[in-house]
């Protein structure tokens, strides 16, 4: 190591409850990529957000290129050469790429010496070789609307090249992205450090650190555990690390038994709330012990598949069936009474009443069942039963019981809690759509655990994910969605991630 | 923030932080605060505000007043405010109900307007015995005040028409349309309102003898407070109860775990209808006995503020419109002994309901240094809820 650019001494952060950071001493180089590791929870996020200046340090203090310094706002962050990477792009969608980018920061120009104006021309120039140096391959001119998620990534980044920022902190880049379009990002951070930028990279992802990163910190609850050069350390040793203890990376997993059809879906055509097609003439089945996956980048019609066969969109041609009845006309609690479970991708919008208890929400598919009603009056004696055998069946922790707002509770056990009450109803079909986004590996093993179990029960399971790891681990069959049509349909061996990926892209056809 | 650090929380943070009792303390805080600041009011005009206050008392039948003229008595004074007070709570609790249910009834005007006109031409100008008048006009009452109440929510559910507007252009058609026929067929030209009904359809007894005093009885007095009761165990414990907080407070959700939506807005907006229609004839048909043309009733919309300041909640309402009548009612008393001039207790009102709309952000602010003040206290900081506490906290960081 050369030298230091970023030092934390003693950085303590507490939030009620809990110490997100705790104690923490780091020393970070110039120009070199340096990889926080840990679980959602394990504070790395907290960390960076305080070197970005969102949050001050209860304790401890850090030093930017020797010097102590005060981090109280973004401004102030950016004005010490740091820029940050939100998971959430905040971009203007509407605007140009250059607009975007010298949002802020504009030199502004006397048109006629006297009116001012903002420059956007030499701004323009300024992007464009930008963009050339780094090969970020954006062109200034393209409005955000019109770009892909992984070009609005590379907008960010050039906001922060051109407010010559020398630190840059990506919180998990890649979350959104596919195989193909990871590998262009991670040749842009190699790019950045050869130029001679610092980059902090927060990630759970083990294989993109090593094949990255200079080296690593790896984050427990809080604590700093270890820092490791990533050349010398295995993703298995990493991985135990991060986790605290050994874990399995493969899930065990019987051959499928396919039994009878559960779900046919026969030429499946469905319109978005914008009128567009979203989905174009989709046919496939699942059947009994059978987990098929749906793989596709975000927005290509998975949404709308899943709400089409639990009722929540109409179809606009087509035919779905439920073990031969056609359902393609039914009402949602119909097809709930059927047999149907869906875990929405959205699970604080759709999935959950946030301002509803624990209990209340667990009895949401339920409540006007026999036995959790009298007549028009709730059960509540059954209500309260039913909800705490749930939340100790699936290990649901929340601080007040089952009458704790669920709001309050955290990201995984509010996922807990739509996979308990989805699960419980024993139901023939059961859809997830992104079930592990957003946990940690402790919870991610256990909900793919569920679902392998939930098969061997006989149950038919469709897996829409966007994690092609998640694909992979679970598949029976795996079919390829792009451009809302299907690309390609094969049983799990037959394809590997790089073909899946390919088709993702819509880079194949069949 | 570090001037919050390691030091205990005040006993006024703990009283208005403690989750259990702040639906109390909050809305008590705001009277406070707003009684506060008119009293200063009333000591820059040069008066007593503790006389004026009492006064407010005095004349809405709380507390006796120094002389009563012939057949008056504390007991009256009561009557007259519980008479005033049925309608007020009839309204409230209708934007009470539609607000549960996501929806905001702001036509609740229109609907006690057209429910009493309706009731007025088709039973209060009829001969019928008593017996059957006043069974009638509550029923007729409850009935066009719903139908109103369905269109609003059909109008929503089929149309994505938003109710807010729908309600308000209701308003004006019926205050319009009601103020044509009144002023055309039903006016009394020396009063210039609706010609007055017959006594045996009115929901008041007037001039009930008892004793030397002569009483207004207000007959849905009781039935009210029972409604507010009744509403109150739909919402907690009834399967439609359930559904319609799921509906209000998620709609994707509620689709989503089977709920009917659009019915469910129909049917809650019929119901709020209904309600207003009861405000509506306890209104006209009660503590007044004819309407006025081309006029909606202010109580309706004073209604909106009175369930805020209820916490929506049917309960809370029941004190809440004790509260606000109580000082409508005890002006004018206050204007002719003390003073200070009626438009004082509009005031009062108007400051309560002011301080009532800020409670959600005090109860924000009120949590957010709580939980500050608590953060230096490693020990005590588990036992609050973590409801948002990064973010709360670095806002509250941000301040400090």
């Amino acid at each position: 190591m050369t030298e230091t650019i970023v030092e934390m001494r003693h950085i303590t952060k507490r939030f009620p409850g809990i110490i997100a950071n705790d104690d923490i001493n780091l020393s970070i180089g110039k120009g070199e990529i340096f990889a926080l590791l840990g679980e959602n929870g394990a504070g790395k996020s907290t960390l960076m957000s305080m070197l970005f200046g969102l949050y001050e340090p209860d304790e401890g203090e850090f030093l930017v290129r020797g010097q102590p310094v005060r981090i109280d706002s973004p401004n102030q962050a950016v004005a010490l050469d740091i820029g940050m990477v939100h998971q959430h792009f905040q971009l203007v969608s509407n605007f140009t790429v250059t607009e975007n980018i010298i949002m802020g920061v504009e030199t502004v120009k006397r048109r006629l010496g006297i009116f001012p104006a903002v420059d956007l021309k030499n701004s323009e120039n300024k992007v464009a070789a930008l963009s050339e140096q780094y090969g970020l391959e954006v062109d200034p001119r393209a409005v955000i609307d019109d770009l892909q998620i992984s070009e609005r990534q590379r907008v960010e980044i050039l906001k922060m090249l051109y407010r010559n920022a020398e630190i840059l902190i990506f919180d998990e880049p890649t979350a959104v992205l596919t195989p193909q379009e990871i590998q262009f990002l991670l040749q842009i951070i190699r790019n950045l450090r050869d130029n001679g930028k610092t980059v902090i990279l927060i990630t759970h992802k083990l294989d993109e650190i090593k094949q990255v990163a200079d080296r690593c910190a790896i984050l427990n609850r809080g604590r700093l555990i270890a820092v490791r050069d990533v050349r010398t350390t295995s993703t298995q040793e990493m991985a135990r690390l991060m986790v605290g203890h050994d874990i399995a990376f493969t899930l065990a997993k019987k051959p499928a038994q396919f039994g009878e059809e559960i779900l046919r879906v026969d030429k499946l055509t469905v319109e978005n709330e914008e009128k567009y097609e979203a989905l174009r003439q989709v046919s496939f089945s699942v059947h009994r012990g059978e987990i098929y996956a749906l793989a596709g980048v975000a927005g290509n019609g998975q949404v709308e598949l899943a709400d089409a066969i639990c009722g929540l969109l109409q179809a606009k041609s087509g035919r779905v069936y439920f073990r031969q009845t056609d359902i393609t006309q039914e009402s949602v609690r119909t097809r709930n009474l059927r047999g149907l479970s869906y875990i929405p991708e959205d699970r604080q919008s759709v999935g959950l009443i946030l301002d509803f208890s624990l209990q209340d929400n667990l009895v949401m598919k339920r409540y006007y069942q026999p036995g959790f009603r009298k007549g028009l009056w709730i059960n509540r004696e059954h209500w309260q039963s039913y909800a705490k055998r749930l939340s100790q069946a699936y290990d649901i922790r929340s601080a007040n019981g089952i009458q704790t707002i669920v709001r309050s509770m955290s990201g995984g056990n509010q996922q807990k809690v739509i996979i308990a009450r989805e699960i419980d109803q024993d139901s023939d079909l059961q859809i997830y759509v992104q079930p592990t986004r957003g946990l940690d590996i402790g919870a991610i093993t256990s909900i793919r655990e569920k679902l392998i179990q939930e098969r061997d029960h006989g149950k038919a399971i469709l897996l829409i994910s966007l994690e092609l790891d998640e694909i992979m681990a679970c598949a029976d069959t795996i079919g390829v969605l792009y451009h809302g049509s299907l690309q390609t349909e094969a049983p799990a061996g037959q394809l590997d991630l790089e073909t899946v990926g390919a088709y993702m892209m819509g880079a194949k056809h069949e | 923030m570090s001037k919050h650090m390691g030091k205990k929380p005040g006993w006024f943070l703990r009283l208005l932080g403690y989750k259990k009792t702040q639906f109390l303390t909050i809305p008590l805080f705001s009277i406070f605060c707003s009684l506060l600041a008119i009293a200063v009011l009333i000591l820059l005009i040069g008066k007593n505000p503790l006389t004026a206050f009492q006064s407010l008392l005095q004349g809405s039948g709380w507390l006796p007043k120094p002389n009563y003229a012939a057949g008056k008595s504390i007991l009256t004074d009561l009557l007259d405010m519980l008479d005033a007070y049925t309608p007020m709570l009839f309204a409230s609790l209708a934007v009470a109900l539609a607000f549960k249910a996501g929806l905001f009834n702001i036509g609740v005007s229109g609907q006690m307007l057209l429910a009493g006109f309706a009731a007025t031409v088709l039973v209060g100008y009829q001969d019928f015995p008593a017996g059957l008048a006043k069974p009638l006009v509550v029923l007729l009452g409850f009935i066009c005040g719903s139908l109103v109440g369905a269109l609003i929510g059909f109008l929503k559910y089929r149309f994505n028409v938003n109710e807010v507007v729908s309600s308000i252009m209701l308003n004006y058609i019926i205050q319009y349309v009601v103020g044509f026929f009144i002023q055309t067929r039903y006016v009394d030209v020396v009063s210039r309102q609706s010609r007055a009904i017959k006594a045996a359809a009115r929901l008041t007894l007037v001039d009930v003898a008892w004793g030397n005093m002569k009483l207004r009885l207000p007959l849905l007095f009781i039935p009210a407070l029972l409604v507010a009761v009744l509403l109150y165990f739909y919402l907690k414990s009834t399967v439609g109860g359930y559904e319609l907080k799921a509906v209000g407070l998620n709609r994707q959700a509620a689709r989503y775990a089977g709920i009917k939506v659009g019915k469910r807005l129909v049917s809650s907006m019929t119901l709020s209808g209904g309600l207003a229609g009861l405000a509506g004839v306890t209104y006209y048909l009660g503590y007044y006995a004819s309407i006025k043309p081309n006029e909606l009733a202010a109580l309706g919309f004073d209604s909106i503020a009175v369930s805020l300041l209820g916490n929506s909640h049917p309960l809370g309402i029941i004190f809440s419109s004790l509260l606000i009548t109580s000082l409508d009612k005890g002006s004018t008393y206050m204007n002719s002994t003390v003073g200070v001039r009626q438009e004082v207790s509009s005031l009062v009102t108007g400051m309560i309901l002011l301080f009532s709309a800020c409670s959600a952000y005090m109860r924000y602010k009120v949590d957010a240094s709580l939980r500050l003040a608590l953060a230096g206290f490693a020990g005590t900081a588990a036992a609050l809820p973590q409801q948002d506490s990064a973010d709360g906290s670095g806002k509250g960081g941000k301040k400090a």
